[in-house]
């Protein structure tokens, strides 16, 4: 089976360029050829126009938009806990204060409405996360946004491990009067546990060691560098927070949401970092966000970070990633690199970048036609393929 | 970035002397005189007004406690004891309070956990500038904060704990320190595989002796049971707050043991204040122990720094040793005696210019340098770019 997509604007190594034609074969894409290069070619190739292969199906896209499916790196998509209320109170109560062993993949919940909601609005794949209401929060997965099952969605089921700083934990358990009430507090059960995990390794390897602990387990992967810690942090000192503790155990550090990030823009760009930047669409709903702007993502990408967006769905509905984008550029930023902000940039924070994120030969198949510009509000998804598989 | 201040009024040997210069250069004061010839980037003509060394206060909870917000980051209160608590970790720079601290002068503060439990947390010595807590910071372990009296007393009753007496409080206290110090040994025994324990790790430095026990108390008894349980576990010992302390001015100048004194400008709400005078600072000076005094922000404003001084003046202490208590004595206190609280070549640029007496409370902060950064609060002050 083959699908052939000819004409249109093709949003192609970073700019818009006019297709001839992209072929999708076997879940992947096996070719682009743009129609300058065609013109270049010249008149060897003028009777192309019988088109002898066609074994497969052959859309015509003229004065549409394709572009690659768009990621978002840090939803919730499913996980019902979070649609309990905006501070997930009940999601914590059930599990503790650090529970690095709860896993999102295990409570995806596939014929939730939000995976048909993130194709309709050009969303492909997305990263799915556990709350914040604990300073260790659990695993995240990465998954594509279909399948009947989660195992035929999942490029990773475990990709990173949540932590979370700022109002979030502290408010979680101080209104259960408990420990942590304070961002000391909430850094220091963080380090404990990092420090008992960095034990627990070296234990793990001598001959006392008898029995394994689920949760130190859990931290061992985060420890030894193979998945990231994921930080939700807003406030500009939240986010230093995250990055010093990062440091002091040596941790892979993606920092989510980066309300306050315009603020330490030098540091962020000195440190090389990847923030996940967003949900800028909500309100500023606690004192944490009152910074909260657009210019964000701009001033960030200026300084050399690699900045995706996100909608924090349920938080903002995952169809409103676009806008998210188109919002960024009201504030300034160019349209390329507000549509590299939810394809090229989270493939990258979520290490994907050699197979998500762009349309290039060797890339999954996932491409979505728009019938106008992608940043264009109006605009809709006319057809969306997944893997190769046409899902809209 | 160079900067001179021309024509400024400085403390020599006691008194304030007109006509001198001072250079700050690459972020330390290189020199002082009345005589400096040196091509500069920022020169400041200041017509004899007065310049001191940046104000420093030794106990405070700037930028944990939150500027309006009925959330802060001071106390965890629903805890039993949190000596691994770090301040660094919930300082938040952009906090008003910060600003506020600058526009008073301030250019160093200590920044501890609230007093509220036995054991709350370590002090960590901060620079009120800098866009991040770890740029600010000069020591991040500069001593253990640990509570006595009512104040703990209040918070165990509130979170029902089991330790709610004075006896019961500093049972906890001594246990834990006494599991510190086999802890300590155990470690250095090496010959155990053990698993660290993230609040025994933060008592090592205080059981080594390498940072004081930062005591919180006021009344007579409760500094007393400080000096007890540290000679017990041969601890270093500054005494924070210290209402009653002049009632014990022997014992604390023969054991050299510093007081922190203050807030003193807080009504006598509760029983422990009820001693409190704005003469205990001339009588433990008097007797030879050192104070620094503290406005202990939020007890009070950070900018009531100052006046605290000024009060201590009114009540018969000299100028030179009133100023003392707010830069050269807290810098001692603070261990960093090396760097701050002196204008001095080699110290840090910290630098105050006031546009009268700095102890006058109608003078006011007209330029501010935190590490050589330059603040000007004054359209009157003119910066001569070269």
């Amino acid at each position: 089976m083959k699908t052939v997509l000819e004409k249109g604007n093709v949003f192609y190594q970073g700019k818009f360029q006019e297709l001839d034609k992209l072929v999708i074969e076997k879940g992947k894409i096996t070719e682009i050829v743009l129609a300058s290069a065609k013109a270049k070619k010249g008149k060897a190739v003028p009777a192309t126009k019988k088109k002898p292969e066609v074994a497969g199906k052959t859309i015509d896209c003229t004065d549409k938009y394709i572009l690659p499916g768009f990621i978002d790196a840090h939803t919730h998509i499913s996980l019902e806990e979070e649609g309990v209320g905006w501070y997930d109170a009940d999601f914590n109560e059930s599990y503790g204060l650090a529970t690095p062993h709860v896993r999102a993949f295990d409570a995806l919940k596939m014929r939730d409405r939000a995976f048909k909601d993130a194709l309709t609005g050009g969303v492909t794949t997305a990263m799915i996360t556990p709350g914040s209401a604990n300073p260790i929060g659990g695993q995240c997965c990465i998954v594509k946004m279909v399948g009947n099952i989660a195992e035929e969605a999942v490029i990773k089921e475990s990709s990173g491990m949540k932590f979370a700083f700022g109002e979030n934990p502290k408010r979680t358990y101080g209104e259960q009067k408990k420990f942590p009430s304070t961002r000391m507090g909430t850094a220091a059960v963080i380090r404990e546990w990092l420090m008992k995990a960095q034990d627990y390794l070296k234990r793990k390897k001598t001959k006392e060691f008898k029995e394994r602990e689920i949760r130190l387990e859990a931290l061992i992967p985060l420890i030894e560098g193979k998945i990231q810690a994921r930080a939700h942090a807003h406030q500009a000192d939240d986010i230093i927070t995250a990055y010093r503790i990062a440091q002091e155990f040596n941790l892979d550090l993606v920092f989510d949401h980066c309300t306050e990030g315009h603020l330490i823009a030098k540091e962020l760009g000195k440190w090389k970092a990847r923030a996940v930047v967003g949900p800028t669409l909500s309100s500023r709903s606690k004192a944490e966000l009152k910074n909260k702007t657009f210019d964000t993502v701009g001033i960030l990408m200026d300084e050399g970070c690699v900045v995706a967006l996100t909608t924090d769905h349920p938080v903002m509905p995952i169809e409103s990633l676009s806008v998210a984008a188109s919002m960024c550029v009201r504030h300034g930023l160019d349209e390329e690199r507000a549509i590299k902000a939810i394809t090229e940039n989270p493939a990258i924070i979520l290490g994907l970048d050699k197979r998500l994120g762009k349309l290039e030969v060797g890339y999954d198949a996932d491409v979505v036609v728009w019938d106008g510009h992608p940043l264009d509000t109006r605009s809709k998804t006319e057809a969306v393929f997944v893997d190769g598989n046409k899902v809209i | 970035m160079s900067i001179i201040f021309n024509n400024v009024r400085i403390i020599m040997s006691g008194k304030f002397f007109p006509g001198q210069k001072v250079l700050v250069e690459k972020g330390k004061i290189n020199m002082v005189g009345s005589s400096i010839h040196k091509n500069v980037e920022k020169s400041i003509e200041c017509n004899q007004k007065y310049l001191v060394p940046g104000l420093i206060d030794a106990h405070s909870h700037l930028g944990l406690f939150e500027s309006s917000s009925p959330m802060n980051d001071v106390a965890e209160s629903w805890a039993e004891i949190t000596p691994h608590l770090r301040p660094l970790d919930g300082i938040k720079m952009r906090d008003r309070a910060m600003e506020d601290a600058r526009r008073a002068g301030i250019t160093t503060c200590m920044v501890c956990p609230a007093s509220e439990l036995p054991i709350a947390g370590i002090c960590s010595i901060l620079k009120t500038n800098g866009n991040s807590a770890d740029v600010g910071l000069i020591v991040e372990q500069a001593g253990v904060l640990m509570s006595f009296g009512e104040v703990p007393k209040a918070n165990a009753r509130m979170t029902e704990k089991p330790h709610s007496t004075r006896m019961g409080l500093t049972a906890v206290i001594r246990e834990t320190l006494m599991k510190a110090q086999d802890y300590y040994a155990a470690k250095q025994s090496k010959k155990v595989v053990k698993d660290r324990e993230i609040d025994m790790e933060a008592l090592i430095p205080l059981i080594r002796g390498e940072v004081p026990m930062r005591a919180c108390a006021h009344r007579a008894e409760d500094i007393m049971a400080a000096i007890r349980i540290a000679e017990e576990f041969k601890l270093k010992l500054v005494i924070e707050h210290g209402t009653e302390a002049h009632l014990l001015a022997p014992i604390l100048v023969e054991k050299k043991i510093p007081v922190v004194l203050g807030p003193t400008l807080l009504p006598r709400f509760r029983e422990e204040l009820n001693e409190k005078t704005f003469e205990s600072a001339i009588i433990l000076m008097d007797a030879g122990v050192d104070v620094a005094l503290t406005c202990d922000y939020p007890g009070l404003p950070i900018e009531t720094l100052r006046v605290a001084a000024a009060m201590a003046m009114q009540y018969g202490l000299d100028e030179r040793r009133a100023l003392a208590a707010i830069t050269e004595i807290p810098a001692k206190i603070l261990g960093v005696d090396e760097r701050i609280g002196k204008i001095k070549k080699g110290y840090d640029g910290d630098l105050a210019l006031f546009s009268g007496h700095p102890l006058d409370i109608r003078s006011k902060l007209e330029a501010l340098v935190v590490d050589g950064d330059l603040f000007i609060f004054s359209n009157d002050i003119k910066v001569e770019m070269a």
